[in-house]
């Protein structure tokens, strides 16, 4: 069995991998983001990003976390039904500035760490949706 | 005693609007602040005003030195969305513009980091090879900067005659193989001036995710082009060039080493470019709703866009992107440490950073 085959065990999940759109999506249910990270982590995965969706009405968001093993793209959706979600920063620093864009772009708050101004510039303000100025 | 010296937004060393705040203590550095987004233009939210013809265009203007992967990486992921997968021909023509795009943009930072290493011959140099690489895109798209050559299901411009495009890569490589390779390779001059500076180890290099050349002159063999490969680089043959030490000296030898293999890449392309059609002939494109991901292999690293549609839609629902001078520059703290501050214009350089695209 692959590294990446033992996974779904490994995360919990009873459901495998789908593969879609060049990612092999896994459900991670009621998994923690921080306890995925830290998984990631020991399977020596390489973050990629994480992608922002606003979803229709009051719905929320959906984060879409990415990471490489071996050059397989993989995608874990977690929704949002406020707007937070654990920070993964301090176990994977290169989640640092995406987050960051995030929560400047779509007023996401990524608990448990502290923020500076990424994109904005002085005197903006960060933590506004700019996609509702967008649709006005 | 420390003190802060804020290098940037407008700055002789940087090529782009981006701001270092160095904390030193006398002559070195102990630490840095990086500032971006003064090229924030939210690209990423006007794409989901645009129809597909549009975005095209309008993902081609993210960066003015890598634009045609960025169209390559949007399409190829429209193209999963459409049901539509270019013909063999355009598959090749795809990498030979990819190829020369990363051609022409190591050449201009290799004049770059010749002027910064005080090597201004070297940089005329560079910049005259430069030009001719951006004759060859000229004489294939018609364009030096924006190609427009990629569009959903194959490419807009045929290449009419790859022997006369072989001959200017054949000019190229005598010209790089003597005035360029030798001196980053040999050069004591360079040597001297890279080497032992700006160093990131493998373990930070991990941390940080850092991608492309960066990563692989701290000895991550990563290269997305090898490890999941589009377009016609399975059919092609290629050394994915390594070094551990993780100093500047070490990504001049990557990108110098880089700049071999893709002539190597190009002449196989150009040689065994497959007869037939240049995209699908189907004008009329339809997406099924969903999100498809695209990555790429950029000069500086690996680039990757998530696209949505839903069915029926005009606009994509959402485009991210994420470029490699995102994940990249981070780690640019982490080399400055303990360096001279006199250093830290080659040390941010050798990154070959990318604000255009990471602001988007």
């Amino acid at each position: 069995m692959s590294l990446i085959e033992t996974l779904p065990h490994k995360l919990g999940s009873s459901v495998p991998w789908m593969e879609k759109g060049g990612v092999l999506w896994l459900d991670p249910g009621p998994l923690a983001v921080r306890k995925l990270c830290a998984e990631m982590n020991a399977a020596k995965a390489r973050f990629i990003t994480i992608t922002t969706y606003q979803l229709p009405g009051t719905e929320g968001f959906r984060l879409e976390y990415h990471w490489d093993i071996e050059g397989q793209l993989l995608g874990f959706p977690f929704k949002l039904e406020g707007n937070s979600i654990d920070s993964i920063y301090d176990m994977c620093e290169a989640a640092d500035w995406i987050e960051r864009e995030i929560h400047e772009e779509y007023a996401i708050e990524f608990t448990g760490r502290e923020y500076e101004p990424l994109l904005l510039r002085a005197g903006d303000t960060p933590g506004v949706n700019l996609r509702e100025e967008v649709k006005k | 005693m420390s003190y802060k010296i804020p290098m940037g937004p407008y700055h002789p060393a940087l090529e782009e609007p981006y701001k270092l705040d160095l904390i030193c203590e006398g002559e070195t550095v102990c630490d840095a602040k990086l500032h971006i987004g003064f090229n924030f233009r939210g690209i990423e939210h006007l794409a989901e005003t645009r129809n597909y013809i549009q975005v095209t265009a309008l993902m081609e203007r993210v960066c003015g030195i890598c634009s045609n992967i960025h169209t390559l990486t949007l399409c190829q992921a429209m193209e999963q969305l459409a049901g539509q997968a270019p013909p063999p021909r355009a598959k090749y023509i795809r990498v030979i513009m990819a190829e020369l795009e990363r051609l022409h943009s190591h050449v201009l930072w290799a004049g770059i980091a010749s002027k910064l290493m005080g090597f201004k011959t070297m940089f005329m140099t560079c910049f005259e090879i430069r030009e001719k690489v951006m004759d060859v895109l000229a004489a294939i798209s018609g364009n030096r900067v924006n190609y427009s050559m990629n569009r959903i299901g194959g490419v807009n411009r045929d290449i009419q005659d790859p022997q006369a495009i072989l001959a200017m890569i054949n000019q190229l490589e005598s010209e790089m193989m003597h005035a360029v390779i030798p001196i980053f390779t040999t050069s004591s001059t360079a040597r001297s001036r890279c080497a032992g500076i700006g160093v990131l180890n493998e373990e930070k290099a991990i941390s940080c995710g850092v991608v492309g050349p960066t990563a692989r002159a701290s000895g991550l063999p990563q290269d997305i082009r090898r490890a999941a490969p589009y377009a016609a680089y399975p059919e092609l043959e290629f050394n994915v060039p390594v070094e551990p030490a993780g100093d500047v000296r070490a990504r001049l030898l990557v990108r110098a080493l880089e700049i071999i293999e893709s002539i190597s890449i190009l002449r196989q392309a150009l040689e065994k470019l497959p007869p037939g059609e240049i995209d699908t002939g189907d004008d009329k494109v339809k997406f099924i709703t969903g999100t498809a991901t695209s990555r790429v292999e950029a000069p500086r690293g690996e680039v990757m866009y998530s696209v949505s549609w839903k069915e029926g839609s005009r606009n994509p629902s959402r485009v991210h992107v994420r470029t490699p001078t995102y994940v990249n520059m981070p780690a640019v703290r982490w080399m400055v440490q303990g360096a001279r501050l006199a250093d830290t214009p080659l040390i941010q350089a050798s990154i070959d950073p990318c604000y255009s695209c990471t602001d988007r």
